[in-house]
């Protein structure tokens, strides 16, 4: 096999020597899998001082330029870095660091930054032990052939419990717990080893420089100069500035305008060979155009085969998102179209409602990814927005033949026109100490899930294997879940097909006008208690007004729930204040005010509370 | 249009549980100050003429004789009160003394307007007024027998307790009185007051509230009243014309601590803050206000509402005002005529009766 030689590259912090020639078989890439919290970016940081990428007593100076990164869109910890180390028996390797998104809503995005390893560092809390997000990691990191290295962390915690962990490892993963390296990542305990674990157990990439060019994307971001970024793994052949690149999936062809890679800085040089990891920059300036799994080839070798698994993340939870101002309209498209500059996973359409004036249907990857966006976005566009009720993509199959995808309620078809719906299911996977097994499955059997597996991971913990309904988890059961197990049950989950089921769409009328930002799909059976719930809270937020408002929940035109609201008795200011005009003027200005952030639904005054309201209908 | 005359006296024997008017219990040794305070603020508007006095409060009736001879003396040294038409004193029952009623009358008030709020001592103990159902009645009587032909009570819906049994036997009584003029005003909770931090439990809701007021005023017209104002009901020629001149947006000057004047177009407030004004009583202007043409139509558009027989003559506001900063109000008038909140006829908007109970809700649409 051909050894890749190691390129010239010069570095600002001078942390590589010049001139060094490193075969392939002393590079290592890897990365780390934990559930979230169990110490992956405290790892990462000692790793980093540790090969003398981040030194603590430089902190300012790398900290400095981190910053900024920052500013120009990189989160350069979420990513990849390259290292160097010299083993104990003093031989010089390259390490590649490659991060995975700590997501439960990104499997996908996760198995292709596995892809580009050959080794990953399976982290254990030892206080906690094995949790669902480290079962579901692992099985990813066992189904791309990765070499796992057991490492059972933060052992320096009063409560930790290494041997419950190893024997967890063993039970649940099959993987040799006794052998599991015990660290602190905190305080450095154990890294030393475990930098020389990974020289020793994880193998070398493989590939031909000679091959035609290969190359893996696992993630990208967008810089305002030199457009989108992917980052890639090489898996055959060179790839050099000013080489002309091509996309597999889209035959776009590009011009590579740098290459180079992660210090954590970007750190440009000549070229990347097979076997490396680093990122190249082609003035690619249409996000969409880049794809996390996708395969950069040459254009001179069009049939150059795809590394397979690739396929569009589709968004899995929808939403609509209105500004409360009509008139924030336009400033709510220019922050979406930033906003999705860095996070490519989203998509968004335009889409009008009757109550709530134009705005967007965003789609999501999961809820999780829903609730940190919206958040996000809240904060990025600098005012409250109006998220409705969340949806999942319904397959709705016609009478004459057709299957549509539908992804907001309001967009169904007339019932009569209905042959079959079918809903998305996800299998999930919660891991709980005993005492909670009873609550966990009481709440999941109220969401339709069904249980198909159970199994004592060890004296205290179960893990439960569901196969649940998407659209239950997208209200609130995520919250739930933690709420009835005091914080302990972890849980996991990824798309499993769909399903049919007898659904029903059930719209809101408000004085006899249809809301259709208020309308939701159920299963016939719940969609009763559903919008008695609804009809109820709403009647609570819809101030009483200068008529009866009658609040009616209805399947076609069969009402199923209804409340009035009665007409205002009493709303005067009586006294004269001694003339004070003025203070009177003021209270009905503030008044007036309120009714201007109120949604008109026919001659009804809604307030935004009613839309937000439903995201947390199920509380 | 005339000019009216507002003097507030800021003192109260106790301070009632609802209020919350700028008033001062126990201050009662500032009494012979303040009023030399409020005649050296007089001076300030030297010439000024008025149609209409009115002494509000607190409790005028508190200023004793020689205060208030020494108080309207001294004020028409420099003002020119030669044209009043009308003067209204606040008194409270328990200080309507023969002889303060007298004087009142020698200094040329011509109308009393009790402080009556209930004739159930009950009612009257559960917000802490001091006097009883018996002092109101003979308060009422003793200004009667003095000559005074313009006599008004106050009367408050919603106090603890009150039913409409208990009401009407108020409304029954002030009416077979023979007084020409009552002000109904529905209990409301203002921030900050004795009642709104502790309200009792037995207090009226918004909902009862608004049937005993539709009761009231459908009582009050069998007995001849006109519904002129929102909250004042009056037989013909019994209006308060000081508080016309309000709603018809006239000019008025307030003297005294917190009191509101609007004049040559502008509103102004002086601070309410007793020592500062006993020590500087004409530096206590806090506020002043000059709305735009179109804001300053609105607001005379919300005002005259207010007035329910006379309403708003919309030939006059545009003349007034002109149709460029008239338009935008008189669609909005027009969109709530076709949702029957408001009536038109002979140019004049007008608010439907039975939507007075809830005009804050179209006076809000008009802002």
């Amino acid at each position: 096999m051909n050894s890749g030689s190691y390129p010239y590259f010069s570095c600002p912090l001078c942390l590589h020597r010049d001139n060094i020639q490193l075969a392939m078989e002393n590079i290592r890439n890897f990365c780390i899998i934990a559930h979230i919290d169990h110490g992956k970016s405290t790892l990462a940081d000692r790793i980093l001082e540790l090969t003398g990428v981040l030194h603590t007593t430089e902190n300012a100076q790398v900290l400095d330029s981190m910053e900024l990164e920052r500013e120009r869109g990189i989160t350069i910890k979420a990513k990849s870095v390259r290292m160097p180390y010299k083993s104990q028996d003093g031989k010089e390797y390259i390490l590649n660091l490659i991060d995975t998104p700590g997501h439960v809503d990104f499997n996908y995005e996760v198995s292709r930054s596995l892809k580009a390893c050959e080794g990953a560092i399976l982290l254990v809390d030892a206080s906690q032990g094995v949790e669902a997000q480290t079962i579901a990691n692992a099985y990813l990191a066992i189904d791309a052939g990765l070499e796992i290295i057991p490492v059972i962390n933060k052992i320096d915690l009063p409560n930790a419990m290494i041997d419950e962990c190893r024997q967890q490892l063993e039970d649940t993963l099959g993987l040799p717990g006794k052998s599991a390296l015990l660290i602190s990542a905190k305080d450095g305990t154990g890294v030393p080893d475990l930098l020389e674990a990974i020289v020793t157990l994880v193998p070398p990439p493989k590939g031909n420089t000679e091959e035609p060019l290969k190359c893996l994307i696992f993630d990208s971001f967008y810089d305002t100069y030199r457009g989108v970024i992917p980052h890639i793994r090489v898996f055959s052949g060179i790839l050099k500035h000013g080489d002309k690149i091509m996309i597999k999936s889209t035959s776009q062809v590009h011009e590579v305008d740098e290459v180079g890679y992660f210090t954590p800085q970007l750190n440009p040089g000549e070229k990347l060979t097979a076997g490396e990891v680093g990122y190249v920059g082609a003035i690619i300036k249409n996000v969409g155009s880049i794809h996390v799994g996708d395969t950069i080839i040459s254009p001179d070798f069009p049939d150059t085969q795809a590394i397979p698994g690739f396929r569009r993340s589709q968004p899995m939870v929808f939403c609509g998102v209105y500004p409360i101002n009509t008139n924030d309209y336009v400033k709510l498209t220019a922050s979406l179209e930033k906003f999705q500059l860095n996070d490519s996973s989203i998509v968004y359409e335009k889409e009008s409602s009757a109550a709530l004036g134009w705005g967007y249907r965003l789609g999501f990857m999961g809820m999780l990814h829903m609730e940190i966006t919206l958040e996000r976005l809240k904060r990025e566009y600098g005012q409250e927005l109006i998220a409705t009720m969340p949806s999942v993509i319904y397959k709705v199959f016609t009478t004459n033949g057709e299957a549509l995808m539908i992804d907001n309620p309001s967009k169904f078809p007339d019932p009569s026109h209905i042959d079959h719906i079918e809903e998305p299911i996800i299998s999930l996977r919660i891991i709980v100490p005993n005492e909670f097994v009873g609550p966990i499955m009481e709440l999941s059997d109220s969401k339709r899930a069904k249980l198909t597996a159970m199994e004592h991971l060890d004296k205290r913990r179960a893990l439960l294997t569901y196969e649940f309904p998407l659209a239950e988890m997208i209200t609130g059961y995520y919250d739930k879940l933690k709420s009835v197990s005091r914080g302990y049950a972890s849980m996991d989950y990824d798309f499993l097909g769909y399903r049919g089921g007898d659904f029903v769409k059930v719209d809101i009328l408000v004085k006899e006008n249809q809301v259709d930002a208020l309308s939701f799909i159920s299963v016939r059976e719940s969609a009763q208690p559903k919008s008695r719930a609804l009809i109820h809270k709403l009647r609570k937020l819809i101030p009483r007004q200068l008529f009866e408002i009658p609040l009616q929940a209805a399947i076609g035109s069969k009402v199923i729930a209804r409340e009035d609201i009665v007409a205002l008795r009493k709303d005067v200011l009586a006294k004269c204040y001694g003339g004070d005009i003025t203070r009177k003027r003021k209270l009905l200005e503030k008044q007036a005010e309120g009714k201007k952030k109120m949604k008109m639904v026919g001659s009804v005054e809604v307030p935004q509370e009613a839309f937000l309201l439903l995201l947390k209908m199920e509380e | 249009m005339g000019r009216g005359l507002y003097v507030h006296i800021p003192f109260c024997v106790e301070k009632c549980s609802y209020c919350d008017f700028y008033s001062l219990p126990a201050r009662l040794g500032a009494l012979e100050s303040y009023v030399r305070a409020v005649v050296q603020e007089s001076q300030s508007y030297i010439g000024l003429s008025f149609q209409t006095l009115y002494l509000g409060g607190g409790t005028p009736s508190l200023l004793g004789t020689k205060n208030l001879k020494d108080l309207i003396g001294g004020i028409r040294k420099s003002l020119d009160l030669s044209g009043l038409v009308e003067a209204t004193i606040e008194v409270n029952p328990e200080s309507a003394t023969r002889e303060f009623l007298e004087t009142v009358k020698d200094a040329g008030v011509n109308r009393v307007s009790f402080g009556v709020q209930s004739l159930s001592d009950d009612e009257l103990k559960s917000v802490g007024r001091i006097h009883t159902a018996t002092q109101a009645i003979s308060a009422i009587k003793l200004a009667k027998r003095l000559g005074f032909k313009a006599i008004s009570a106050d009367l408050i819906i919603g106090l603890p307790g009150q039913t409409w049994a208990t009401l009407r036997e108020s409304l029954e009584t002030l009416v077979g009185l023979g007084i020409g003029h009552l002000s109904v005003y529905c209990l409301s909770l203002e921030e900050g007051t004795p009642l709104a931090e502790n309200p009792p439990d037995d207090l009226i809701s918004d909902d009862i509230q608004a049937e005993f007021f539709e009761k009231t005023r459908a009582f009050l017209d069998t007995c001849g009243f006109v519904h002129y104002e929102i909250s004042n009901f009056a037989i013909e020629g019994y209006e308060c014309l000081h508080n016309l001149n309000y709603w018809r947006g006239g000019e008025y000057l307030g003297l005294g601590p917190s009191a509101a004047s609007h004049l040559h177009g502008k509103r102004f407030r002086n601070r309410a803050d007793l020592d500062a004004y006993l020590e500087n009583p004409t530096g206590q202007t806090e506020y002043i206000e000059e709305l735009e043409a179109q804001d300053k139509a609105a607001e005379e558009a919300m005002l005259r509402l207010r007035l329910l027989t006379e309403g708003i003559d919309s030939s006059e506001l545009t003349t007034r005002f002109g149709h460029e900063h008239i338009e935008a109000i008189i669609s909005r008038l027009d969109g709530m005529v076709g949702e029957g909140l408001l009536t038109y006829e002979n140019s004049r908007y007008r608010l439907v009766p039975s939507r007075i109970i809830t005009s804050n809700q179209i006076f809000a649409r008009i802002l």
